[in-house]
């Protein structure tokens, strides 16, 4: 097989599954017009698949705090800061985050997913283990993979599947990272994290949890899961990302264990990779004092979210089983969900498609997420369009 | 481990191979999981769940790059639950 052969392999299969002129996985906006609207093929659209919970890429505040720095520190940092040397933005906000956090220490990465890649390839090595959640975001599996480690997988949010692992590891259990995440992000179901942590507690080891969908979500402070489940002391790692509630690009871990601030020297992720630009991180300095300031935003997110996800449950729809900002539909076929997808889109709503692997359990879904920024007008919108669609999912099943 | 214990395995794992395979082929122990039975990941995952609850054991993700036929299989599962 030549080089270039699986490529063609993948056009092949992207052939069959797309008509001619519909390609959900390389949508182009032309323009956008606010957090929850844009220009697509000529076409205004709600966008309702963006991961922008509280709507912050607008935001006012944190659009002058990155054009202000733009102007003061210039577009970029051109190299890692390892070698090019860290700006005032990056120590600030580490040291915002960490006091955020109520932690004692925290590391920024350029993505989130670099920091999976970053801190789970360096905190776990050959001989440990790391014991996963099975729905577990891309970036995690990668991560682990490159580790090194022994991997072992429980069933999504399975309790006893995962005490069943923990139990059979015996005294390995002690040297064990177990990842779980605080929404999962097809379905935005919720981990029992409370639970997770207690069975941490009573085999050891130690516990990430990575909170990309619930930071700025879940929690009185917005901390996320871990803070909304009240065990942040029992957490060892928390892990995120810039780029959903706060609006810009980046990731971060934080943690109480000082040992953490040793990965800066060692994880590739970090050391051979471009700093976040100054202005990414003025903005994501902003959207952090929006959150403490601005906790109504949080209440209209979720106020959201509960009329998405009622209005769709009202129609008949199958959808995720817990109420999140992350409202995903299951569709009867790939084919019906293609069909559903590009209506919406026609129809003027922008939603996620999709397929599995990337979708748990084979499923093939219409992944829509919530943000604070829709308006009840929008949302009503939406769920109308779903309704006019509706006879299309159902013919022939 | 016995010829007798490996014979069991290979019995228990043919039928929840057959169980889960997309394409129903004849399954021995050259038969390749993906090429012959047309097993993707995801299958293979589904697959590992019922492997693991009917051995009671724990299959490490990292031994699937080394799973190509059946008897691959067997002998992974034989020397977990050796281990085990």
């Amino acid at each position: 097989m030549g080089l270039l052969d699986k490529l063609n392999a993948v056009a092949a299969t992207r052939q069959a599954l797309l008509p001619p002129g519909v390609d959900p996985f390389n949508v182009v906006f032309d323009e956008l017009y606010t957090s929850t609207e844009a220009s697509l093929g000529g076409r205004r659209v709600i966008l309702a698949g963006t991961n922008n919970y509280l709507g912050l890429t607008f935001d006012p505040q944190c659009i002058e705090a990155a054009r202000a720095t733009l102007i003061r520190e210039g577009t970029g940092t051109t190299g890692s800061r390892m070698a090019n040397g860290t700006f005032a933005g990056h120590r600030d906000l580490e040291k915002e985050m960490a006091e955020f956090y109520g932690c004692s220490n925290a590391i920024v990465f350029s993505t989130g997913f670099v920091t999976n890649l970053g801190v789970i390839s360096t905190l776990a090595g050959p001989g440990d283990v790391i014991v996963l959640d099975a729905d577990s975001h891309a970036s995690i599996y990668d991560a682990c993979k490159m580790s090194g480690a022994e991997m072992i997988r429980f069933r999504h949010n399975n309790l006893e599947d995962l005490e069943k692992k923990l139990q059979r590891l015996g005294s390995r259990a002690e040297q064990t990272l177990i990842i779980v995440e605080g929404i999962y992000s097809m379905l935005g179901d919720c981990a029992p994290l409370a639970e997770i942590a207690a069975l941490k507690k009573k085999y050891g080891g130690w516990l990430l949890v990575d909170e990309a969908h619930s930071m700025g979500v879940l929690g009185a402070k917005g901390r996320g899961m871990a803070e909304a489940a009240g065990v942040e002391a029992d957490i060892d790692f928390i892990v995120g990302t810039f780029s959903k509630s706060l609006g810009s690009i980046g990731g971060y871990c934080v943690s109480n264990h000082k040992e953490l601030d040793l990965v800066r020297y060692i994880s590739r992720s970090y050391v051979f990779t471009a700093s976040p630009s100054p202005a990414t991180i003025a903005s994501v300095r902003e959207a952090l004092k929006v959150i403490n300031a601005r906790p109504e935003l949080r209440a209209r997110l979720w106020e959201n979210a509960t009329q998405l996800y009622e209005g769709l449950g009202q129609l008949g729809y199958e959808l995720g089983p817990d109420l999140s900002p992350i409202v995903a539909v299951r569709m009867p076929s790939r084919e019906k969900t293609l069909l559903a997808w590009k209506e919406l889109l026609d129809r003027g709503v922008y939603v996620n498609l999709v397929f599995p692997p990337a979708a748990p359990a084979g499923m093939s879904l219409l992944r829509c997420s919530v943000s604070a920024a829709h308006t009840p007008d929008q949302i009503e919108r939406i769920i109308g369009i779903f309704a006019e669609i509706m006879p299309l999912i159902t013919a022939g099943e | 481990m016995t010829n007798a214990q490996y014979a069991d395995i290979l019995q228990k794992v043919a039928s929840l191979l057959q169980a889960h395979a997309p394409r129903p082929v004849p399954i021995h122990e050259d038969t390749e999981l993906i090429n012959d039975l047309g097993f993707d990941s995801l299958r293979v995952m589904e697959m590992m769940n019922d492997v693991e609850d009917a051995f009671d054991i724990t299959y490490p993700l990292n031994a699937l790059s080394d799973l190509k036929t059946v008897r691959d299989f067997v002998l992974q599962i034989q020397d977990i639950i050796r281990n085990s």
